[in-house]
C-alpha cells in the first residue's frame, strides 16, 4: 500500500544528496523497520512518506493515490499518516484525554474513541493528567494512542526506544508491537538498533549514505546480507580479503566478496581452515570472555567465548559453510 | 484567542467609524463647521477657537503639524482637501504654499483696511495674524548698546567669537537671510553670512532661548533672536529663566536705515476650501480687536491690528522702525537663502 | 531538465506563497513608493547637497551608529549579565529598572540632558548650592547626542540579551567548567559568540532608532542623514531629494541587515534548548554592593536623572499645563496605543508565519523587507502611507461621483485606518523579533504533529503554537504598545482631527522650545509606558 520510487532529496541544491534513488514497496499490515547509522537518510526518508518534506525526485504512492512527486504534493493533513515522533511532541498544554482526542475533530464518539486508545495503550485513568507528569515511557504510550486514534493507513514511528533505558526498551517494545499488530495497521519504524528491528519486523530496509542496500525478511538479512555493511550489521563480521584467505589458507573465487561473522569463529576446535593467533586482552562481559585476538597477518580481530580459561595462543578458525557470499 | 480577535475587529470598525465622519465633507454644509491646518499650537489659540465658536456657532477642526508637513498634506490631497484654512508661524512658507497653487485670492473689505500692506499678500492670497521681530540680546553688563547698530555690524571683526545664534535649518533665520538677500543683493547677502560664521561663539546648536541662556551664561556677548522668546524668558515659571531675560537688553537693529527685520504668523485660504465663507470670517475674528488682543497678551507677539496695543511688556520695549519689505519677497528668496547660507557653511 | 525545476516550482507554489507576497507587499507598500524614486532621482538641489553636506551627513550619521552600537552593547550585554549571573540586594527591582529608559522618547531625553548642563540648569544650580564655579560641559553635539541615543535605546540589547542569558545559557555554563575554564574564560569564549544572534536582534532595532533619529539631532545641531532629509524637503523646496535620501537610506538599511544576516549564518544553533542558568552566583558582600553600584549607572542616567529633572520642570509648569483635557487625552492615547500593538501583532504573525509555511525560499527573504519601515523617520512614512491611500480614495471618489452622483470626502486618508497602517508600517520590527523567537522554541516536531494528526497550519497555530507562545506575542505587544506611546506625534499629518495624545502634546511643546511645560505630558507618557514594562520583566523572568 506504500510505493516509493526512486525517490531522492537533497538539502543543498544537489550538492550531497541525503536520499539517492531510494525505491521500495511495502504490503498492507506489514511491520517494517529502517535501519541504518546517523546521517544514513531515515528520518529524511520518512518525513517524505509523511509530507513534512518534498521530493527532489522519484515519486511516492500511498494506497493508490500519488502523494508526492515533482508536480505534486499532497500535505501532511490530508495524508492520514500517523506519526510518533523520537520526542513524542506531546502537546505540553493539554491533558491525554485532550492530546488523544486532537485528531478526531472529523469523528463522532470523539471521547469514546480516546479513551479506547488510552486503554488500549494500558494507561487508563491517567485521561487528566499532563504530559509533564508522565514517564518517558507513559509518555511514549500516548503518543503511540494519539497517533493511532485518527485510523491512520500508515504509522510511522521515529526512533521510538532511543531515549529508553535498556531494560525499559525490550518490554516497551514487545508491548508498543503487540498494539500495532492488534489493530493491524501498516507500520514504519526507524532505528538504528539492529536488535529492535530483528525482533519486531516483518521486513528491515537498510539505507546507508541515502541509498537502499537491501530491503529483506530478518532471516534473510543475516543469512544472504548482500554487502559487508549489512552483514556487520548483525554483529562484527571479517571480510575475508586475500590476505586474510592466505592467513586461514582459505582460498575463494574472485568472483564475489566473502565475509565471516565473528560469532562463527571458532576457539581451539576442528575447523575446516584455521589459523594461530595471539590473545592481546581478555575482558569479562558477563555472559563469557571478549578477546582481542593478533593474527599472524597483523590484524586484530575480536571474539567472545563461553570459554572461561583462554591461553596466550590460541588456534581461531571458521567452517565453509558459515562463509557469507556477498555480491561484488 | 478568538474572542480576543472579534474585540479587536470591532474596536477598530467604531474607531474609524466615528473618524473618518468627521473627514468627509458633503460640500453643502456650509454652516457648520472649517477645518483649519495649523503650525500653532499655544493654549492661547484653542482659546480663540472656542470663542469663535461661540460666536457664530461654526465648529473648528483642528489638525496640528509643522507647516511643510500641513502644506505636503494638501498638495497630495488636491482638489478633495478638506482644509479651508492655512496657519503657518513665518512668510516663507505661506508664500511657499502660494507657490504651489494651494491658496486663493480672498476680497475682504475688513483685511484689507485692518492689516497693513506689506503684511498681507499683494494678490490678497494670506494675511497676517501676529508679527515678531527678530531683535538682537546682549549682555547688559559687557555690551552697551551704544556698539549695536545694524545686522551688518554683527558681520564685522569687532564681534569676533562673540555672536549667538541658531541654525541655518531655522525658517526664522533662513527668513532674515532672505531679507538680507532682498536688501543687500546675493553677493553681498553671502558676504554677511560668512562674516556671521567668522563670529559664532560656537557652531550653532539650541532653540532662541539657548542662545540667550547662552549670552547670560559668557560663551558669546550677543544674540540673535526672535523678540517673543524674550517675553516668553521674562515671564517663565522657572526662576532662572527669568533672571536670564531679565539680564539681556534688547535692541532692535536698522532703525538708522530701513528697519528691524519681522516676521509674521499668518493664514490664508486654501484654494479648495469646501467652506470658503465661513474661512472668511474666520480670519476676520483673527484680527479682530477682541482676538488681536488675546494674541498681544498671551505670547508677546505684535498684533498686526494697529487699534490693539500690545503686551505691557512690549510697550516697555518701546515702538520701532520695521522693515516694510513685502514679506512675499521672503518666501520667494528663502531657498536661495538657505543655498547661500550652506556655502557660507553656516551650520 | 528545467521542465523538472519548472514543475517543482508550481507545485511548491501554493496559497502560502501568495499570502506571505500579499502581506509583504500589504506592509511594505509605503517603503515601495519610497525605494521606487530612486529610479526618478533626485531634484535639483542635490548636486548643492552632494557638494556642500553629504559629506558630514554620512560621516555624523556613521559615527553616530558605531558610538551608539558600542555603548548599547556595553551598557545592555553588560547588564544582562550582571542581572543575571548573580545575586546582589535589589537585583530584582534592577532588572525592570534597566528596561525603563526605554519609556522616554529620545527627544524629551535630548532636551532633558540639555537642560541640565545648560545655563540656569540643575548642574549649574546645584554646584551654585555647593559654593563651586559653574564649568559647563556643553553636551550638544555628537559625543552628546551618542550619549543620549545610547541611554535611551541599549534596553533593546539588554532585554534580547537577558532573555538568551536567562534561558539558554546554563547548560554551556556547567560544560565549561567542567573543561576547566572558568566563568570569564566561558562567558568570552562562549556564551557571548552564542548569545550574537540574539544581541544583535536588538541592536539592530538599536540602529534604526539610531537612524531615524530626527528631534534630538536637531537639537543637538548634530547634522545627520534625517536631518538632511527634512532639510532638503522642506528648507530646500524639494519633496523629490528628500524622497531620494529616504530611500537611499532604505538601502542603507538594508545593507545593514544583510550584513546581520550573513554573520547569522555562521551560527548555526543546534538546540535552541532550555537550559536555564541558576543558581546564582553569590560573591561576597563588597562585590554585590560594587555590582549593584555599577548598574546604579545606566539606571540613573537613563532613568532617574531625566525622570527627576522632568519631575522639576513638571512642578514648576504644572498649574499652565495641566487640565481636564489631560485625563482624556491620556486615554485616547492608551486607547491608540492597544489597538495598534493588538494589529501589528497580527500583521507579525501573519508576516512570520506565512513565510514559514510557504516553500519558496526566495519568498522567505523577500519578505524580510516588512521590517524596514521601522528605520524610516515618521514623517516620510507618512508621505509613504498617503500615496496609495490617496490614490484609493480619489478613484473611490471619482467612482461615486461619476456613478452615484455622490459627493463625498476621503474615506481611508485622514481616519484612524490610514494612521494605525502607518504605526503598523512603522512598528512591525519590534514585534517581530520577540514572536519569531519565542515560536522557535518550541520543539519543531510539535507543531509538525499536529499536522500529521490532520490539522492545517492556521489552526495549528492557534491551537497549538500561540498558546506555547504566549510570553513572546505579549513581549511584542507591550514594546510595541510603549513605542506607540513615544513617538505618536511623527505622523501628525495622517491623524484624524479630534485625536490629541500625549506624545502630541509633548511633542508640540517641545518643538515650541517650551521644554519645561512638555515635562507634565511626558511624565504621564512616561508613567503609562512604565506599568507594562515592568510586567513585561515578569514574562521574561517566569519564560
Amino acid at each position: 500500500m506504500l510505493h516509493v520510487q526512486s525517490v531522492s532529496k537533497s538539502f543543498d541544491k544537489g550538492k550531497n544528496f541525503a536520499l539517492n534513488d531510494v525505491s521500495f514497496q511495502l504490503k498492507a499490515g506489514e511491520v517494517s523497520a529502517i535501519v541504518g547509522e546517523s546521517g544514513s537518510g531515515k528520518t529524511t526518508l520518512v518525513r517524505l512518506i509523511a509530507g513534512l518534506e518534498a521530493t527532489d525526485g522519484g515519486h511516492i504512492v500511498l494506497n493508490g493515490q500519488e502523494v508526492s512527486s515533482a508536480r505534486r504534493m499532497v500535505p501532511p493533513e490530508k495524508r492520514n499518516v500517523g506519526l510518533v515522533f523520537q520526542d513524542y511532541a506531546l502537546f505540553p498544554h493539554f491533558d491525554l484525554l485532550k492530546n488523544v482526542m486532537y485528531g478526531l475533530s472529523k469523528m463522532k464518539n470523539k471521547t469514546e474513541r480516546a479513551r479506547e486508545m488510552l486503554q488500549l495503550v494500558g494507561l487508563e485513568g491517567l485521561e487528566h493528567r499532563y504530559p509533564y507528569q508522565l514517564s518517558g515511557g507513559q509518555q511514549q504510550r500516548v503518543a503511540l494512542a494519539r497517533a493511532l486514534a485518527p485510523n491512520p493507513s500508515l504509522l510511522i514511528l521515529d526512533e521510538p526506544f532511543s531515549n529508553l533505558d535498556a531494560m525499559l526498551r525490550t518490554h516497551l517494545r514487545s508491548q508498543v508491537f503487540e498494539i500495532i499488530k492488534k489493530t493491524g495497521v501498516t507500520a514504519i519504524f526507524v532505528t538504528h538498533d539492529t536488535q529492535d528491528a530483528l525482533a519486531v519486523a516483518d521486513r528491515i530496509l537498510i539505507l546507508q549514505q541515502g541509498r537502499l542496500v537491501q530491503h529483506d525478511q530478518p532471516a534473510n538479512l543475516y543469512t544472504k546480507p548482500s554487502t559487508l555493511y549489512v552483514a556487520s550489521l548483525f554483529g562484527n563480521t571479517i571480510h575475508l580479503d586475500q590476505e586474510m584467505q592466505s592467513t586461514f589458507a582459505c582460498p575463494l573465487s574472485e568472483h564475489c566478496s566473502y565475509a565471516i561473522r565473528n560469532e562463527h569463529l571458532c576457539i581451539d576446535k576442528e575447523c575446516e581452515y584455521v589459523t594461530e593467533a595471539q590473545v592481546l586482552k581478555k575482558t569479562f562481559i558477563g555472559s563469557g570472555t571478549h578477546l582481542v585476538l593478533r593474527l599472524e597477518n597483523g590484524q586484530n580481530i575480536s571474539v567472545v567465548t563461553r570459554a572461561t580459561d583462554v591461553a596466550e595462543h590460541i588456534r581461531i578458525g571458521f567452517n565453509s559453510t558459515d562463509i557469507l557470499e556477498l555480491a561484488k | 484567542m478568538k474572542k480576543i480577535m472579534i474585540a479587536s475587529l470591532s474596536f477598530l470598525v467604531l474607531f474609524s467609524c466615528t473618524n473618518s465622519g468627521e473627514n468627509g465633507e458633503n460640500g453643502t454644509d456650509e454652516h457648520s463647521e472649517i477645518n483649519v491646518y495649523t503650525h500653532r499650537h499655544y493654549e492661547s489659540d484653542q482659546e480663540l477657537f472656542k470663542l469663535f465658536e461661540e460666536q457664530t456657532g461654526i465648529q473648528v477642526n483642528v489638525i496640528n503639524a509643522s507647516a511643510d508637513e500641513l502644506i505636503q498634506k494638501i498638495s497630495m490631497e488636491g482638489s478633495h482637501s478638506p482644509a479651508d484654512v492655512l496657519i503657518t508661524v513665518d512668510a516663507g512658507r505661506l508664500e511657499r504654499a502660494k507657490s504651489l497653487d494651494l491658496l486663493q485670492p480672498i476680497e475682504s473689505e475688513v483685511l484689507a483696511e485692518t492689516i497693513p500692506a506689506h503684511l498681507r499678500d499683494p494678490a490678497n492670497q494670506w494675511f497676517a495674524l501676529t508679527k515678531r521681530a527678530r531683535v538682537i540680546v546682549y549682555d547688559k553688563d559687557r555690551v552697551q548698546p551704544e556698539q549695536l547698530s545694524t545686522y551688518e555690524d554683527l558681520a564685522t571683526d569687532k564681534w569676533k567669537g562673540k555672536l549667538l545664534t541658531r541654525s541655518s535649518e531655522n525658517i526664522y533665520n533662513q527668513s532674515l537671510m532672505a531679507s538680507m538677500v532682498v536688501n543687500l543683493g546675493e553677493e553681498r547677502a553671502k558676504e554677511w553670512a560668512e562674516g556671521i560664521v567668522q563670529n559664532f561663539a560656537r557652531t550653532p546648536k539650541g532653540s532662541d532661548r539657548d542662545q540667550v541662556k547662552a549670552v547670560v551664561g559668557g560663551e558669546g556677548d550677543i544674540a540673535i533672536v526672535n523678540s517673543y522668546y524674550l517675553g516668553q524668558l521674562i515671564h517663565s515659571s522657572d526662576p532662572e529663566e527669568v533672571r536670564v531675560g531679565q539680564q539681556v537688553g534688547i535692541f532692535f537693529p536698522n532703525q538708522d536705515d530701513r528697519g528691524t527685520h519681522i516676521n509674521i504668523s499668518g493664514a490664508g485660504v486654501a484654494k479648495y476650501a469646501p467652506h470658503k465663507e465661513n474661512a472668511i470670517r474666520f480670519i476676520e475674528f483673527l484680527i479682530s480687536e477682541e482676538a488681536q488682543g488675546i494674541f498681544a497678551r498671551s505670547n508677546y507677539e505684535y498684533p498686526v491690528n494697529e487699534k490693539v496695543a500690545p503686551a505691557e511688556l512690549l510697550q516697555q520695549w518701546g515702538t520701532f522702525k520695521e522693515d516694510t519689505l513685502n514679506l512675499a519677497e521672503l518666501g520667494q528668496n528663502n531657498k536661495r537663502a538657505v543655498i547661500l547660507m550652506d556655502e557660507a557653511n553656516w551650520k | 531538465m528545467w521542465n523538472v525545476r519548472a514543475n517543482r516550482l508550481i507545485r511548491d507554489t501554493d496559497r502560502w506563497s501568495v499570502a506571505t507576497l500579499a502581506i509583504t507587499v500589504f506592509i511594505a507598500l509605503p517603503i515601495l513608493f519610497i525605494a521606487v524614486s530612486l529610479f526618478s532621482g533626485p531634484g535639483e538641489t542635490w548636486q548643492h547637497l552632494v557638494q556642500n553636506l553629504l559629506l558630514d551627513y554620512v560621516g555624523n550619521t556613521v559615527f553616530l551608529v558605531l558610538v551608539c552600537s558600542i555603548l548599547t552593547l556595553l551598557c545592555g550585554v553588560g547588564s544582562a549579565w550582571l542581572v543575571t549571573r548573580f545575586e546582589f540586594p535589589l537585583r530584582k527591582q534592577c532588572e525592570w529598572l534597566l528596561i525603563l529608559p526605554l519609556t522616554i522618547p529620545s527627544y524629551i531625553m535630548g532636551y532633558t540632558y540639555a537642560g541640565v548642563f545648560d545655563y540656569g540648569g540643575s548642574i549649574e544650580l546645584l554646584m551654585r548650592f555647593a559654593g563651586w564655579d559653574f564649568i559647563r560641559v556643553d553636551i550638544m553635539n555628537r559625543w552628546g547626542l551618542a550619549f543620549i541615543l545610547s541611554i535611551s535605546l541599549f534596553p533593546y540589547v539588554y532585554v534580547s540579551a537577558r532573555s538568551f542569558f536567562l534561558n539558554q545559557s546554563g547548560n554551556i555554563l556547567e560544560a565549561s567548567k567542567m573543561l576547566g575554564v572558568g566563568e570569564m574564560g566561558a562567558f568570552f569564549k562562549l556564551i557571548l559568540p552564542l548569545a550574537r544572534p540574539a544581541i544583535i536582534a536588538g541592536l539592530i532595532l538599536v540602529w534604526m532608532e539610531v537612524l531615524n533619529d530626527y528631534g534630538a539631532a536637531k537639537y543637538f545641531g548634530v547634522n545627520t542623514f534625517v536631518t538632511g532629509i527634512f532639510r532638503a524637503w522642506f528648507a530646500l523646496e524639494e519633496p523629490d531629494t528628500a524622497i531620494y535620501l529616504s530611500a537611499l537610506l532604505i538601502v542603507i538599511v538594508l545593507v545593514l541587515l544583510m550584513l546581520e544576516r550573513w554573520q547569522r549564518k555562521n551560527i548555526r544553533i543546534a538546540s535552541l534548548k532550555y537550559s536555564p542558568l541558576s543558581p546564582r552566583r553569590i560573591t561576597g558582600k563588597w562585590m554585590q554592593w560594587f555590582i549593584l553600584v555599577v548598574l546604579l549607572v545606566p539606571i540613573a542616567l537613563g532613568f532617574i536623572i531625566p525622570l527627576a529633572q522632568l519631575i522639576y520642570w513638571a512642578f514648576l509648569t504644572a498649574a499652565q499645563v495641566f487640565n481636564t483635557d489631560f485625563l482624556y487625552i491620556s486615554f485616547q492615547s492608551l486607547g491608540i496605543g492597544l489597538v495598534t500593538a493588538l494589529i501589528t501583532i497580527w500583521f507579525a504573525l501573519g508576516l512570520i508565519y506565512f513565510s514559514k509555511w510557504n516553500n519558496l525560499v526566495s519568498v522567505r527573504n523577500v519578505s524580510k523587507i516588512g521590517i524596514l519601515g521601522y528605520a524610516m523617520p515618521g514623517a516620510v512614512i507618512a508621505i509613504g502611507v498617503m500615496i496609495p491611500t490617496l490614490a484609493l480614495d480619489k478613484w473611490i471618489i471619482g467612482m461615486m461621483e461619476q456613478h452615484f452622483g455622490l459627493n463625498i470626502g476621503f474615506l481611508i486618508h485622514g481616519s484612524m485606518v490610514a494612521l494605525v497602517y502607518a504605526y503598523m508600517v512603522r512598528f512591525l520590527a519590534v514585534a517581530y523579533h520577540p514572536i519569531e523567537s519565542s515560536g522557535q522554541k518550541i520543539s519543531k516536531s510539535i507543531p509538525d504533529s499536529s499536522k500529521m494528526l490532520g490539522i492545517g497550519n492556521i489552526r495549528t497555530l492557534f491551537r497549538i503554537e500561540l498558546p506555547l507562545m504566549k510570553s513572546g506575542v505579549l513581549s511584542a505587544f507591550i514594546l510595541v504598545f510603549v513605542d506607540v506611546m513615544k513617538k505618536l506625534p511623527l505622523t501628525l499629518i495622517l491623524k484624524p482631527y479630534q485625536v490629541n495624545t500625549l506624545a502630541v502634546k509633548a511633542y508640540e511643546y517641545a518643538s515650541d522650545e517650551r521644554v519645561m511645560e512638555a515635562a507634565l505630558p511626558s511624565l504621564f507618557i512616561i508613567a503609562t509606558a512604565a506599568i507594562p514594562i515592568i510586567f513585561l520583566n515578569r514574562l521574561q523572568v517566569t519564560d
